[in-house]
């Protein structure tokens, strides 16, 4: 069989089409007055700590539920289950969340009248860093027993991420960590990064934390109005 | 390590593309990636080799294209290609910079074999 060869051009990112779809719902989630965080960090940063002191904190007045990935366990789910509605996204062993994996958990959640949806994603600070889930904040924790040189040593999560939480902040006084060092570093890679200090044992930085998202969620619904307004138009 | 499961879904996208077109095999597959994209090289070919031969892409051919990190200026809209992770724009010294390249994991193109029988059939359909 004589055959041709025939170029076929195609120039997109391999991830288009899920970026499409994390897009829609984005907007989906907007219009609801969904705030979707998509909360990243290395293993043992304190993800699963921070959003069960963000439970805590908020109690009844906030609606809040988490997607929480995880290799292989459902330790994370368990944790914050008494706090608030949340689903197990267990990737069987892959190394960061995807936008499927993500729609499996919303089908299981059941209700989507939340004003915020967290996505706890696998520990690691690289991979996940090139998957959109669809939030509309991208917060990455650095915990002070990491060292003040990690964000220079993974660019891109810092530099797709809007917020900084620095936590464990109780153990400055033990560890060589530079919070003016850590902020400077992370600037260097994105100058817009909000910077929070926590400690979600004792609770300081979470009014702060707080604050920050219920601002990002006001800021989300009135955007979400103008453009539908523009659309009207 | 999440460079498989981005080989695999670049392989299926190929695959589309080779029904689509009505092609008998995938000679090469283009692709670019950058320091930021997200994806070492070699992991990326360690996946392809490991992955392409169970697929209709088999025998296909992975031509990576690495660029270099390029950003626009927000402040003074210069264009210039970036050194190592510094964001900060050469010309006036702003932090507002804006990436344009070298922060993705792209297809580029790809090279189809049609047959000869199957070409003209198409223009005899059309």
């Amino acid at each position: 069989m004589t055959t041709t060869n025939k170029t076929v051009p195609v120039h997109r990112d391999v991830k288009a089409e899920l970026r499409q779809q994390a897009e829609e719902m984005r907007q989906t989630f907007a219009k609801r007055g969904t705030l979707v965080v998509n909360v990243l960090s290395s293993p043992g940063a304190g993800k699963t700590s921070l959003l069960e002191a963000t439970a805590r904190h908020w109690g009844d007045r906030r609606r809040m539920a988490v997607l929480v990935g995880d290799l292989a366990t459902d330790r994370d789910a368990q944790r914050l289950a008494p706090h608030c509605p949340v689903e197990q996204l267990t990737t069987g062993g892959a190394c960061h969340l995807e936008i499927p994996l993500v729609k499996q958990g919303l089908a299981k959640l059941g209700s989507n009248d939340f004003d915020f949806l967290f996505i706890e994603n696998v520990g690691n600070l690289v991979c996940p860093a090139s998957h959109d889930l669809a939030e509309h904040v991208r917060v990455v924790l650095l915990s002070v027993t990491e060292g003040d040189d990690k964000p220079g040593k993974y660019p891109k999560m810092f530099r797709t991420s809007q917020a900084l939480v620095v936590s464990k902040t109780d153990l400055l006084p033990h560890v060589p960590f530079s919070l003016d060092a850590a902020i400077r570093d992370a600037r260097q890679i994105q100058p817009d990064l909000t910077v929070m200090p926590v400690c979600s044992l004792s609770g300081e930085g979470l009014e702060q934390w707080c604050r920050y998202l219920d601002d990002q969620r006001k800021d989300m619904i009135a955007k979400s109005v103008t453009d539908e307004v523009r659309v009207a138009v | 390590m999440h460079e498989f499961s981005l080989v695999r879904s670049l392989l299926r996208q190929v695959g589309d593309l080779l029904v689509e077109h009505g092609g008998v095999g995938v000679k090469a597959i283009r692709v670019e990636m950058g320091p930021l994209s997200g994806v070492e090289r070699q992991l990326v070919e360690l996946a392809f080799d490991q992955e392409v031969v169970m697929t209709p892409c088999r025998g296909a051919r992975l031509v990576i294209e690495e660029v270099s990190l390029t950003a626009i200026c927000q402040d003074c809209r210069a264009e210039f290609q970036m050194q190592g992770f510094d964001f900060v724009c050469h010309s006036c010294e702003s932090r507002q910079i804006q990436i344009t390249g070298g922060d993705e994991f792209r297809l580029l193109d790809v090279d189809i074999a049609v047959s000869e029988a199957s070409r003209s059939e198409l223009h005899q359909r059309v």
